[in-house]
């Protein structure tokens, strides 16, 4: 049995001219949580889609969880949140979730039991009121979200793919959702999902892929991507109002390449050739009172800058979120 | 196989279980008594207007006629008032003509008949008015005429006047018996036309109502974005079979279910089609005869028809049937489907779906000419064209027997069209579904379909 639960192969995928993934290639481990990041119209849907079964490659090969990705009947051992979310509007939540756990091949029986369980869990069913037995019109956009996220589950699926799960997300449901990220990795399930929220992969994330213009930029673990760029970044924070005093240094395009600057705390990239002792002399020099100098991994938001470019934010990237 | 069925009950039982759906399938039977029953309620159907004889008689023959035609159209119309008679000279009669034209104008009558000496040699006679138009106004008058023209020219003949009133008064029905490949069949021919026409009826509503049901559903979940999950858990081909599928069902349990009340209905309250004289059940023919004998139009022949039972259908021809709106509703609904594919909103789905609605009505607008006329070439040509035949043949094949040859031939071209249809929706289908933004072009569509795979 192959280690990886997903191993893309250079794929390709082209629409009317344009390239919606050019040549990627992807490897996934079993068990692991992974982030594929990218701005908007980096191919991360049409990625998904393509894992999915829903569209085909132009070339390349897909294997999931060791068995070709084409393979009558592996969509069972898939769970799928798409980024476009809706249910039935006017059919009982209960039968919703039914007809997709039995898509998935459930029996109705034991549909039914692992409904009633999601329900309860997720707070659908309390003695006060059983959501199951409304229609999906009747629940709150907050309620739906939930439902969907059991229908996506109910099957108790190997692999699991989330499609920019926090996007409109109210913050209670937005934890309940990285709660039971973490309960399927403990339980050894994988789970991949697409954001450009760079915080969220970063604390959940075992290893990312970054996608920009279809092709991929970086990928591997976050912890070794992020040691991979270190040595490069530079956290200063100084005292009192000293913007004024330590512009002309930070603006020394040979020792900086770019600033992130958050009023009282700067992100520092090293130029190429800059120096970090140097930098610390020059900031010493204009008479600051430095808080904190250290040379640190960055976040993978620099990195994502960094690789991606502003090119990449201007495309719809939101950056922190 | 087994998500084929999942996608089919959810279609099934979604629809069966709405509140609407279940008023409909009660309802349906009462609302066609209610349709049938009203031309008797208003009890004219047959006589036409009761004011038939409220009309000028300008009598240029100068033998009297005008005042016995008038004596004959008041001994059948005791009701009306009029008509008026004015005798006058054959040179005059245009000038009486233009007068009555005025009085029609002014409401004071409601048409003139104009008789000379071309109308006592039994040749013609002229009728101008308002209902000019009324096929059974018209007809009544020109029988009076007539009759009255005979029973002259029979006195003249030297006939007794008693025996020509005897003879001008001979009421003849005609009873007709379809002959089919057995042999003579059971059940009144007027009952044949009905259930003929039924059928058709009834197979273009359904695809009508089903069609278009099929077709909202498939864009209830492209727009509800619902459609992004299933289809990662079913391929579009069988996505689409199910719900074709589990819709067409609904459609022919909705069927089943107002034959079986439609059936109890006629049964139980037979006084409803004012033809309750006979005791239900024992289909004879001598049942059959008199039924069509008090039959005054056809509210009584429906009547008749569940008295007497079905006209016989032979097995061969209920299947021909069957497969007749079995592929006829899977090439329909497959198209809908595709249109379904195509838009995004309400707003514009009825406008997309319009080609298809012209290919369905078209083959209704035909359903009267085929019925007037069962054997005439257009009847041939439009029950043997794919479009057309799944509506047309089971029209022409109750009301005269179809060469089996020319029936499998509309089978086959509608099974071909049917491939054609699922072939061409299965492409848009696929890759409509997850498409979103504005209506296709015809080239856009052209390209989803070539490059769908």
């Amino acid at each position: 049995m192959s280690d990886l639960a997903i191993d893309i192969r250079n794929v390709v995928k082209r629409y009317d001219g344009h390239v919606a993934v050019s040549d990627l290639s992807l490897a996934v481990p079993r068990g692991s949580v992974y982030g594929l990041l990218g701005p908007n119209g980096a191919g991360k849907t049409t990625t998904i889609r393509m894992l999915l079964n829903i569209i085909v490659p132009d070339s390349g090969t897909i294997t999931l969880l060791g068995t070709p990705h084409r393979t009558r009947g592996l969509t069972d051992r898939i769970g799928y949140l798409p980024e476009e979310r809706g249910l039935y509007k006017k059919m009982q939540v209960r039968r919703v979730l039914r007809f997709l756990a039995e898509l998935k091949g459930v029996p109705g029986r034991e549909a039914d039991r692992r409904i009633d369980e999601w329900l309860e869990r997720l707070e659908l069913k309390t003695p006060e009121r059983d959501w199951g037995l409304a229609k999906v019109d009747e629940l709150s956009r907050g309620m739906q979200q939930k439902a969907q996220f059991i229908g996506t589950l109910l099957h108790d699926p190997d692999l699991v793919i989330l499609d920019e799960p926090f996007s409109g997300l109210d913050p209670i449901n937005a934890q309940a959702l990285k709660d039971s990220i973490v309960e399927l990795k403990a339980r050894g399930k994988t789970i991949i999902f697409s954001t450009h929220l760079m915080d969220n992969a970063e604390r959940l994330c075992d290893s990312v892929c970054i996608i920009a213009h279809g092709q991929k930029v970086l990928d591997g673990g976050v912890a070794e991507v992020r040691k991979a760029h270190s040595g490069r970044m530079v956290a200063l924070a100084v005292e009192g109002d000293a913007r004024a005093r330590i512009a002309p240094v930070l603006g020394d395009k040979s020792l900086v390449a770019r600033v992130d600057d958050n009023n009282r705390y700067y992100e520092l990239e090293l130029a190429p050739g800059g120096d970090a002792q140097l930098l610390l002399r020059r900031v010493i020099d204009t008479g600051v009172s430095i808080t904190r100098f250290e040379l640190v991994l960055p976040s993978l938001h620099q990195i994502f800058l960094e690789r991606v470019g502003a090119r990449g934010v201007e495309e719809g990237m939101s950056g922190h979120g | 196989m087994g998500k084929l069925l999942v996608v089919f009950k959810r279609e099934y039982l979604e629809r069966v279980r709405s509140k609407w759906y279940i008023i409909g399938t009660l309802l349906g039977p009462a609302f066609l008594l209610l349709i049938l029953a009203i031309p008797r309620l208003f009890g004219d159907e047959a006589q036409g207007s009761r004011d038939v004889a409220r009309i000028d008689v300008i009598d240029a023959s100068g033998t009297g006629l005008g005042n016995r035609v008038a004596d004959a159209l008041r001994a059948k119309y005791p009701l009306s008032r009029g008509p008026y008679v004015r005798t006058v000279d054959a040179a005059k009669a245009s000038v009486e003509a233009d007068r009555s034209v005025l009085r029609v104008q002014r409401e004071e009558v409601l048409g003139a008949l104009l008789l000379d000496s071309a109308t006592v040699a039994g040749d013609s006679v002229r009728y101008v008015g308002r209902n000019a138009g009324s096929h059974m106004d018209v007809d009544a008058i020109r029988n009076v005429v007539r009759n009255v023209v005979l029973a002259d020219q029979m006195a003249r003949a030297g006939i007794d006047a008693k025996q020509v009133d005897a003879f001008s008064h001979i009421r003849l029905d005609i009873h007709t018996q379809k002959i089919g490949d057995k042999g003579v069949e059971k059940g009144n021919p007027l009952a044949v036309m009905l259930l003929g026409y039924g059928v058709a009826l009834l197979l273009y509503m359904m695809i009508v109502v089903y069609g278009q049901a099929i077709m909202r559903s498939v864009l209830e979940e492209k727009s509800t974005r619902v459609a992004e999950v299933v289809v990662s858990s079913v391929d579009t081909d069988t996505l689409l079979a199910g719900k074709i599928l589990g819709v067409g069902l609904v459609a022919v349990t909705q069927v089943l279910a107002w034959v079986v009340l439609g059936a109890a209905a006629l049964m139980y309250f037979p006084q409803i089609m004012g033809n309750g004289n006979h005791p239900a059940g024992v289909p004879d023919s001598s049942a059959a005869a008199n039924a069509i004998a008090g039959a005054q139009g056809g509210a009584s022949a429906a009547a008749t028809l569940v008295k007497t039972g079905l006209p016989s259908v032979p097995l061969g021809a209920t299947i021909a049937l069957l497969l007749c709106f079995v592929l006829g509703f899977i090439f329909y609904a497959s198209l809908f489907a595709a249109v379904g594919a195509m838009v995004n909103s309400q707003e514009d789905v009825q406008q997309a779906a319009t080609p298809v609605m012209l290919l369905l009505v078209s083959s209704a607008l035909f359903m009267p000419p085929v019925l007037a006329n069962p054997t005439s070439n257009l009847a041939k040509t439009m029950s043997m064209l794919p479009t057309s035949a799944p509506i047309i043949m089971p029209l022409r094949m109750t009301l005269v027997p179809v060469p089996w040859i020319e029936v499998v031939g509309a089978l086959a071209g509608v099974s071909s069209a049917c491939a054609a249809a699922i072939w061409l929706s299965g492409r848009i289908y696929r890759v409509g579904l997850l498409m979103y933004g504005k209506k296709p072009t015809i080239r856009e569509l052209a390209k989803w379909v070539r490059e769908a795979r």
